[in-house]
């Protein structure tokens, strides 16, 4: 393999890493966002009125 | 039942995911003039496409709340968790656009960034919906909803001017792949494949996280709601 073949390569594995990293990391924050909600409901649930 | 189809869906989408990836890493031949970084290609199309479609909902979500406001407050509130829904699907697809674009630049062209009209106008696009993001996030008062329903509406007025740029404009990025002229399209079935895979892969996270976002803000939604109740019995 040539360095320039070896440099297409990390780039190519560098975007891919990238895209993967973005979208797994805003369904990490979804789910987070969602837990909270759901804990916000309950303590509200329980609230007296 | 409802949890089963969720399940099926959400596995169903990560093995589309799977052999998007496949079919675009070990599947479609190298292009003969870019080599290997021409994979990059697998993965930036795609969410280019898509951060349109979701912008788009977030589009028409502004335009319903702005519709149902005074009439239907309980639309008018879905109508909203439709646009910031889409706004910020839209944005989390438009940033990948922008960080795998330079990677395949910078290959490609020897540069990271040129402010040619395809480029410009796609950080415009990604600027104008963060600032949309920002303004959800951080003003309060009864207008806010109102104000950034206007702003996604204005935001997604750059969208047909992105997607004409490089029709338009004599750009240094790549002429369009569809639709640009009886040379546009891709010529090999196997990449033409790939980049099919990669675009039905995408689009079905998309729902998947789009779904997800919705009930997250409705959720929110109702909350606020019942903490405004117990306030006033308060």
């Amino acid at each position: 393999m040539d360095q320039r073949a070896i440099l297409d390569h990390q780039f190519v594995v560098a975007a891919y890493v990238i895209t993967w990293t973005v979208q797994l990391g805003y369904l990490a924050w979804l789910g987070l966002k969602w837990r909270d909600q759901k804990r916000e409901a309950t303590r509200l649930g329980r609230k007296p009125r | 039942m409802k949890k089963l189809g969720v399940s099926l869906y959400a596995a169903s989408t990560v093995a589309l995911l799977l052999w998007a990836f496949y079919q675009a890493v070990y599947v479609a031949p190298l292009d003969a003039m870019q080599g290997e970084v021409s994979r990059i290609f697998y993965y930036h199309v795609p969410h280019a496409m898509l951060c349109f479609l979701f912008f788009a909902v977030s589009l028409l979500g502004s335009i319903g709340y702005l519709s149902f406001r005074r009439s239907h407050t309980d639309w008018a509130q879905i109508s909203d968790a439709w646009a910031l829904t889409g706004a910020e699907v839209g944005v989390v697809y438009c940033t990948i656009v922008l960080l795998t674009g330079p990677l395949w630049g910078r290959r490609a062209w020897g540069i990271w960034w040129t402010w040619d009209a395809r480029l410009t106008t796609t950080l415009v696009l990604w600027l104008i919906y963060v600032s949309y993001l920002l303004l959800r996030r951080f003003a309060a008062g009864p207008q806010v909803q109102t104000l950034a329903a206007v702003l996604g509406i204005f935001g997604a007025l750059d969208v047909p001017i992105v997607y004409m740029s490089n029709r338009w404009w004599r750009t240094q990025h790549p002429a369009p792949v569809f639709g640009g002229g009886p040379d546009s399209g891709i010529k090999d079935p196997a990449m033409l494949a790939a980049f099919g895979w990669n675009v039905l892969a995408w689009l079905a996270w998309g729902v998947l996280i789009t779904a997800l976002r919705y009930l997250v803000e409705r959720q929110n939604q109702k909350n606020l709601r019942r903490e405004e109740q117990a306030a006033l019995n308060a």
